[in-house]
Formats: structure tokens, sequence, C-alpha cells
């Protein structure tokens, strides 16, 4: 079963994040900011995607992408940022930062499968 | 007398911080979550048995089965609105919890800082504040409401 990495500093949004991926067939593993997700991915997890918002305490979302691309088993891991910046200087930074796509919230159900689901088909 | 002004509105500020920072805190909806989530997973475990039971059953009464088909296809629909329901409310909760957390830092630099009343904080330093457009949105229409 394909895993999906989720960082979010807000424990709702994580669990209800969790609650549609695992519905439609993925393994999640998730962390509460960026730093959690770095330790995650220290342990030896290999995500197929990974879903990260950008403002989160101790390591932001932007931190994370940077420390992630480090990393040789997520250098070229898509990375999808989750969030309520819509900015383009942000978005600008996190693509310069390597993340591989991005969603603004609010966000449907539908529309975060539909991008995990052409990134990472569940098997 | 400035001097007691400028205390007072310190210390205004700290309790309007500290009083957001509790209502921020009671914002969590963790359990209203759990439940509608246990909901959906039962909605989808009884869609299955339903289906389940018809397979097993020696009856093939016509109406029965169509019955079953209808009450699969509305467990199903009803599931999927339970699930946008939930993740649009969670965002929404998350949203809620960040724009109070701008206003409790802001108010709580505003309790110390060291300046005189009035130039402890400025409108730009509550902008550097922000975390999503609509904040931003809401920003500048005050501010141009405001004729600043």
């Amino acid at each position: 079963m394909p895993v999906i990495l989720v960082l979010d500093d807000s424990a709702t949004m994580v669990m209800s994040l969790s609650h549609i991926l695992k519905g439609a067939g993925y393994e999640v593993e998730t962390g509460m900011n960026g730093r959690e997700g770095i330790n995650k991915l220290g342990e030896g997890i290999k995500p197929s995607v990974i879903l990260t918002d950008l403002n989160m305490p101790e390591l932001d979302g932007i931190g994370f992408i940077k420390e992630a691309r480090k990393i040789a088993s997520t250098r070229f891991t898509p990375i999808i940022v989750l969030t309520t910046e819509s900015g383009g200087r942000k978005r600008d930074e996190a693509r310069a930062a390597g993340a591989s796509g991005w969603l603004t919230k609010p966000a449907e159900p539908n529309q975060l499968l539909a991008v995990v689901k052409q990134l990472c088909p569940a098997k | 007398m400035a001097d007691t002004t400028e205390a007072n509105e310190r210390l205004v500020c700290a309790i309007l911080a500290e009083q957001v920072s509790t209502l921020r805190d009671r914002m969590d909806a963790s359990a209203a979550f759990d439940l509608l989530w246990r909901t959906t997973a039962l909605l989808s475990w009884l869609s299955g048995l339903l289906g389940d039971l018809s397979r097993h059953s020696a009856s093939t009464n016509p109406v029965l089965e169509r019955e079953r088909a209808e009450a699969i296809a509305e467990v199903a629909e009803i599931r999927g609105e339970l699930d946008r329901l939930a993740f649009s409310q969670a965002q929404r909760q998350d949203f809620a919890r960040q724009i109070a957390d701008c206003v409790v830092t802001a108010l709580e630099r505003m309790a110390v800082a060291e300046m005189p009343a009035g130039t402890s904080f400025s409108s730009g330093d509550l902008a550097a504040l922000y975390v999503s457009d609509d904040q931003r949105k809401l920003h500048d229409a005050v501010v141009q409401r405001m004729g600043c």
C-alpha cells in the first residue's frame, strides 16, 4: 500500500486528511511540523507522496522541503503544499525550495484525491 | 499620567491576549470530527454488510434486492457528503485558529513593547504575521476604509 506523509500543525487537519487518504486506500504517516516530518524520514519511512502545510512551528513547510530534498530517498518524491496561502511570493518560495505542487485551502476531498492519485495511484 | 495610560494599555493587551488564547484553545472540535468519521466508517461497514447478506441469502426477492441497492447508493452518497463536511469544517477551524494565533501574537507583542503608547505595533507589523490571502484582503479593506 502506498504511503503518504501528512504534515500539519492542526490535529484536526491531520485527522481529516488521514481519514480521506486511508478511505482511498493509502497508508498514512503523520507529523505536526516539519521537524517531525524529517524525523519520520530518518526512521526510514519512504512516502510515495508528501502533503505539507506551510505555517508550522519548529520547522515550517519551506524548511521541511529544503531538508527533505537533501535526503536521497526523498530527493524526487512529490511534495504537495496544502495551505491557506495562495500568494505568488510564497508559492515561488515553495517551488524554489523544491515543492512539486500546490493546493489552496479550502480544498475539496475530491480535489485532494485527484492530485494524490495522479502522482501515486492507490493499489 | 502618560506612563499610567501606557501601563494600562499594556495590561489590557495582556488580558486580551490571554482571553483570545483561551478562546483559541476552546476551538478544538476533535470529538465532533471523531464522531463524524466513526459515522462514515459505520456507514461503510453497513453498506458492505448489506451486500454480504444479499449474496448469502437464498431468497431472490426483487423488491428486497431493489431496496438493498437503493440503500447502498444512499449510504454512499451520505458518506461522501459527511466526508466533504468534515474536511471543509476542519479547514475552516484551522483557518479560524490561525487568525486567533495572529491576534494573540499581536496583542502579546503590544503588551510587552517598551515604546510610547500607540507606536508599539503598526498595521505593517500585524500584516507580517498573516498566513493567508484572506487575512491580507481583510487587512487591506480595513486600511482603505480607515483612509490610511
